[in-house]
């Protein structure tokens, strides 16, 4: 059966509450009565608050929150993914949450823990503590595990379970914890294309489509396995799906009931396109953004141009305040985005190359035709994984770290985010009133 | 009195414009700036809208060549106070003008003024445009250009509103099409419509305007050449519909037989050609009207060939199949029926997957004395055949007596069988692509790929010998993100000297020796085969 999240809240500026708290005090049976739901209110210092009109909010210490984020992996030049930043006694998320708090970013999103937890909790506190910055906390679930994430197996799924709920037990108290991500854009595995997994009863059955139904299932069931058991662990934080675009949804919908948002990989171009109201339609729940961007590398000129990525992100982050709530013009379930990344990681054109880490390549192994500027370059390959950073890393270091230089995005973002007036709207308005 | 000064007035406000303008102007080309002056003149004394609103498009048009888009607004508003009367119309171009600005500035990455103005200027074309649909009559054309312009740039944004006036416009054309006076508009937002992949939409407003634009006052030859001038135009959708009423109508009014020479005229114009305007569906659809006239030998032979050469190219197989068969039946020593024997194979073995029938129609064309590309190139593929099911004496039979039969000729057909023949007297295995492709064609496992994820475009499909043939493949793959999947390319068939590397998803290929040639492709991931395709070349 299909039920709503118990953790979005319908309520409509926060009288339920006090209403609940007045019958409270008045009456022992009516206060039962409603005690899980207004506890479930007033002691989660976040949730999900759906409104009258079917829009939702995240609140954040009974205040409405628009998640304006960031993912987070400062890996320096020379090193790949496996460095252990965390431990880095020079500490470049100082730096970093200076420059961010002073973009105007509240959030940063963390794929993947370290296995150090002091080392997390420290960043993590040193991050909200003094820029206000709070962390999304993620995992791969498995994912990139090899020879394949196999969703198909007990043993596999109660290993990564093990997981999720050790890096719940561990910070689910840390302050600056905002919600839980689980997966990322693991639903590509269902065609069987990509990180490909299956199980007996898959490999029995000849119908692609059924076959790709069939990890749907397994794969939401065990994500919702999964979201349960971290609301029985921590109840105040909400829980996301991590997905790649709207892909498998439908069947999500049908096996997910505890989960609270959708969190979206999408990587469109200038638009989300009509992402908003199609959720509606297949999983209604709120969405965020949860890595989406451009490139500032024109890979067809061969030269780097902070003004493409700048305009992709500013046309993206215009639709995201469009679908906020409380916007009637929009879909009204969008509680914010996080861009990807906060800094260029050089590591990542060909990752089993050391020499190239120390190099920030210019080579493209993806090509998307949404991002439209450098799309007639060599095979179509127009999208830089090196180049995704809204701050650049200078080869030169500054106690210990990779100098950081802003990129236009920095400043016509921050702009944005000061003065986030949709004028076409207002426009749409004021005919209306004058009608 | 009142008149005279109407009359000072009048020439008071031309005057200020025309030194506005001059203002504005001085860097615009000297023949242009005259005719901005004497536009604005007449903008100054059009009594109506209406007139005004080409005086303002050919005007606008002179600021956009220049890009002089901040200096056009200057003009548009120093004209707002002085001819109230036209507000409607100035707004709307203001909007149009701020629209036309900031696509502009994005396609010229003109990123100082996009992101400094970029806001104010999104506010403006907004509440201008709104400004102007407020004000216009619902039978006025410029309320359908006002709404077209305003829906294209929330489009453009894909923002929340784009599909609330996408609505509006829609309603407003409909409304607007029952006493349009110029239907033009309509088609202006059809081919926007079709631009914007709205297809349906564009569809039925295309539909509307040709019946609006075929009056029953029209003859046959007029509404004959009204179609022609949009096929012409390179506006087939149009084109076609109007052929639809001419077609229509001359089945009622003229003697079957010169209909059908009518219809295959029109037919011949749209069936496929590798230069030029074709629609080989709306082509095959012409046939079918010939064919229902009744009319006993509409279809020569020269007919019969373009017809399934048109449905082959349209990649409607089957029906190919059957008019190719048509062909050989009827004219056993026509100029195609070599060809056609040979497609036949081709089509019936490995798209069909009916290899029995496939070699029915290779054995027949071998068994042919007078020599031809396609005879020998039925032996290759009889001897393949026999090869990848086992059968290798037999294979070796077809091979040695293809050798025989070339002689010096054929060289690139003469040399894959060579290559064959290697293979079995190395006892190795057919190589690697093509055993690919032949598995996938014939194999139960394989009988779901349906070479609908390929799709396989060699460019030209006839060409000159020696003439460079550019063949790309587009594969459609389940979404992946930024998990790009690792695709391999498995080229093989007649590749014409080419050697594409399994990396390649396109190549040029030479043909030195004419026939018909075919090219195999089979798309790998590394979760196995996504599909394979086929296409033929014809070389002269």
């Amino acid at each position: 059966m299909v039920h709503s999240s118990k953790f979005i809240v319908h309520s409509s500026k926060g009288r339920g509450r006090k209403v609940i708290i007045l019958l409270a005090a008045c009456c022992l049976f009516v206060s039962v009565l409603f005690l899980n739901v207004s506890l479930a209110a007033t002691k989660q210092r976040v949730y999900i608050r759906k409104l009258k009109n079917s829009h939702y909010q995240l609140i954040v210490n009974k205040k409405p929150y628009i998640v304006k984020g960031v993912c987070y992996n400062p890996v320096p030049a020379g090193k790949n993914h496996e460095y252990d930043w965390w431990s880095d006694p020079n500490k470049p998320w100082l730096l970093d949450g200076k420059l961010m708090h002073e973009m105007g970013i509240n959030t940063v999103r963390i794929y993947q823990t370290s296995e150090n937890p002091d080392a997390v909790k420290k960043v993590m506190r040193d991050l909200y503590e003094t820029y206000g910055i709070r962390t999304i906390l993620g995992s791969w679930l498995g994912f990139w595990e090899y020879p394949c994430p196999l969703y198909g197996d007990k043993e596999f799924r109660d290993k990564i379970k093990a997981q999720v709920l050790e890096m719940v037990r561990l910070y689910k108290d840390e302050p600056g914890v905002l919600l839980w991500i689980l997966g990322n854009e693991n639903n590509y595995s269902f065609s069987g294309q990509v990180n490909p997994w299956s199980s007996e009863e898959i490999n029995k059955e000849s119908d692609p489509r059924k076959q790709r139904y069939m990890r749907a299932h397994i794969y939401y069931s065990f994500v919702n396995d999964l979201a349960a058991a971290i609301k029985e662990a921590d109840p105040t934080h909400p829980v996301a799906l991590g997905n790649g675009e709207l892909i498998g949804l439908d069947v999500a919908n049908e096996f997910c009931p505890d989960i609270d948002l959708v969190a979206c990989i999408i990587y469109r171009g200038k638009t989300f396109g009509n992402i908003f109201k199609s959720l509606r339609a297949t999983f209604d729940r709120p969405i965020l953004l949860s890595e989406f961007g451009a490139d500032c590398y024109d890979a067809y000129l061969g030269n780097e141009d902070q003004n493409m990525q700048a305009f992709f992100l500013e046309s993206q982050w215009r639709q995201i305040y469009e679908n906020l709530a409380k916007n009637n013009d929009g879909a009204g379930n969008c509680l914010g985005g996080i861009m990807f990344e906060w800094n260029d990681e050089w590591w990542k054109y060909n990752e089993y190359d050391p020499a190239g880490w120390q190099v920030h390549d210019c080579g493209s192994n993806w090509s998307n035709g949404s991002y439209y500027f450098d799309i007639k370059a060599k095979d179509n390959k127009n999208m830089n994984e090196e180049w995704f950073g809204i701050v650049a890393l200078s080869g030169e270091l500054e106690n210990g770290i990779n100098k950081r230089i802003p990129r236009k995005a920095y400043y016509v973002i921050r702009e944005f985010w000061k003065n986030p007036v949709l004028k076409t709207q207002g426009a749409k308005r004021k005919t209306k009133n004058a009608k | 009195m009142k008149k005279r000064n109407f009359k000072f007035l009048m020439i008071l406000s031309a005057f200020i414009v025309s030194c506005q303008l001059s203002a504005v102007s001085h860097q615009l080309f000297a023949q242009d700036n005259d005719k901005l002056v004497s536009l604005s003149k007449k903008v100054i004394e059009v009594k109506s809208s209406e007139d005004a609103f080409p005086l303002l498009q050919e005007l606008t048009g002179l600021y956009f060549k220049e890009h002089k888009y901040n200096e056009c607004i200057d003009y548009l508003k120093s004209l707002v106070n002085r001819r109230k009367t036209l507000e409607p119309l100035l707004n709307y171009y203001i909007g149009f003008t701020r629209y036309s600005q900031l696509r502009y500035l994005e396609e010229a990455q003109a990123w100082d003024e996009y992101f400094n103005r970029g806001n104010s200027y999104r506010d403006e074309i907004a509440v201008s445009l709104e400004k102007g649909i407020e004000a216009i009559a619902p039978t006025d054309a410029l309320g359908v250009y006002a709404r077209l312009t305003l829906w294209k740039f929330h489009k453009d944004q894909n923002d929340a509103l784009s599909d609330g006036v996408l609505s509006d416009l829609m309603n407003f054309v409909l409304s607007y099409a029952k006493e349009a006076k110029n239907p033009a508009a309509i088609k202006e937002v059809a081919a926007e419509f079709s631009a914007y992949g709205e297809k349906a939409k564009a569809s039925s407003l295309y539909k509307i305007y040709v019946d609006k634009i075929v009056s029953s006052k029209m003859n046959d030859e007029e509404v004959n050449r009204a179609a022609l001038s949009f096929y012409e135009d390179g506006n087939l959708d149009v084109a076609e519909g109007i052929y639809d009423v001419y077609i229509g109508r001359i089945k009622s009014s003229l003697a079957k037989e010169k209909v059908v020479v009518l219809l295959v005229e029109i037919a011949r114009m749209f069936a496929y050609k590798d230069q030029g305007l074709s629609d080989a569906l709306y082509a095959e659809n012409v046939f079918r009207k010939v064919e229902e006239t009744g009319v006993k030998d509409a279809f020569d032979e020269r007919l019969i060939y373009l017809r399934a050469f048109n449905l082959e190219k349209a990649r409607e197989f089957q029906a190919a199949r059957d008019f190719y068969r048509d062909l050989v039946q009827r004219y056993p020593q026509g100029a195609h029926t070599d060809e056609a024997y040979f497609k036949l194979g081709i089509i019936n073995t490995y798209i069909l997957r009916d290899p029995k029938a496939g070699k029915g129609y290779f054995e027949n064309l071998a068994r042919k004395e007078t020599l031809s590309p396609q005879v020998i190139s039925s032996l290759y593929q009889l001897g393949l055949l026999s090869q990848w099911e086992g059968g290798l004496v037999q294979a070796k039979g077809y091979y040695n007596k293809l050798l025989e039969k070339a002689k010096d000729g054929f060289g690139g057909t003469v040399s894959l069988t060579r290559e064959r023949l290697k293979e079995i007297d190395e006892a190795r295995p057919i190589e690697y692509n093509l055993r690919t492709f032949l598995d996938a064609s014939f194999k139960e496992e394989y009988v779901h790929l349906d070479m609908n994820k390929i799709n396989l475009k060699p460019h030209p499909y006839r060409a000159k010998n020696k003439e460079t043939v550019s063949v790309n493949s587009i594969t459609h793959t389940p979404e992946s993100g930024c998990l790009q999947l690792d695709l391999q390319y498995l080229w093989s068939g007649d590749l014409g000297q080419a050697r594409p590397a399994s990396s390649d998803s396109s190549f040029n290929a030479v043909y030195t020796q004419a026939g018909t040639k075919e090219i195999n492709l089979v798309i790998v991931s590394p979760a196995g085969i996504i599909d394979r395709s086929i296409d033929l070349v014809d070389i002269d």
